[in-house]
């Protein structure tokens, strides 16, 4: 299955790594939507289909966590498994993102090959 | 038949009789790529990370430098009918071993530049035993495409 992917992020360069990532991994994929915070995020998501959701936590306007609390309020939206990609260090933090349905948490420095494991585990190709 | 790879060198196969093997990477990294399509596989040991450092050098020796031996590396592979979607790349070495107050990080930053050179070429690392302060001897077997460790008499399929 084609899948479509949104990265949200307010840096352009983290973004352009994870859409790379995505592109050389031999994940399957149909289109690669961006946004630079949550709020960009939502328009994109009341547009698209989107299969798959790769979001950074601190941005400006919206950030990520609120993007998916409000992910949480639509029956649709919040079946989309999400992928944070951040800095953030707090494990409370980290267990109230995943109470919120985050599948997994990406630390930021990553290895690119991180982002390609976790999307094999969530889409389960071996 | 086995094919021994020196220090700054590289060996080449495209039979499945063959096993490409390089003792000893310290501080130098070990690279291998197969491609199970072509079924064409390679492995360098290079030593150091920038051939900016000897360019004279790098001109005799490519494979002694990450950034010349590795896309060098490539270009073999690519010659030899692999292609990037298929190249399966894994490396180990990169140690502290002589270096133990990590004054030179020569481990490190050979590592570092191996990642660039594959990232740069749309290629990702499929496995990796990097760091610490091992020896380790590296093959790869052409029948299977499997890459092996040997770390302490220890061996590991990497």
């Amino acid at each position: 299955m084609s899948i479509n992917v949104l990265v949200v992020d307010d840096s352009k360069i983290t973004r352009s790594v994870i859409k790379k990532t995505i592109k050389i991994a031999g994940i399957d994929f149909n289109k690669i939507f961006e946004a630079e915070n949550g709020k960009e995020a939502l328009e994109v998501l009341g547009n698209e289909w989107i299969d798959l959701i790769f979001t950074d936590i601190n941005m400006p306007i919206m950030g990520g966590a609120e993007m998916i609390e409000k992910l949480g309020d639509d029956g649709l939206l919040k079946t989309i498994p999400v992928i944070v990609v951040s800095t953030e260090r707090s494990q409370t933090r980290i267990e109230q993102l995943q109470k919120c349905g985050v599948k997994a948490y990406v630390k930021k420095p990553f290895h690119p090959e991180e982002i390609k494991k976790i999307v094999d585990d969530i889409i389960g190709r071996d | 038949m086995v094919i021994t790879v020196n220090i700054s060198d590289l060996g080449t196969s495209n039979s499945n009789e063959d096993k490409i093997i390089t003792y000893s990477l310290g501080s130098c990294v070990g690279v291998s790529l197969y491609d199970p399509v072509a079924e064409v596989g390679s492995l360098i040991h290079c030593m150091l990370p920038l051939s900016k450092v000897d360019r004279a050098k790098s001109k005799i020796k490519p494979y002694m430098f990450v950034d010349t031996g590795l896309q060098a590396q490539l270009k073999i592979m690519y010659d030899n009918g692999a292609t990037k979607k298929n190249i399966v790349a894994k490396v180990a070495g990169g140690s502290k071993l002589l270096d133990k107050k990590s004054l030179f990080r020569i481990g490190e930053r050979n590592y570092t530049v191996v990642r660039k050179i594959l990232w740069k070429n749309n290629i990702l690392i499929e496995n990796e035993d990097v760091g610490g302060t091992k020896s380790r001897t590296m093959y790869l077997v052409m029948e299977t495409g499997k890459t092996y460790l040997k770390i302490r008499g220890e061996e590991i399929e990497l």
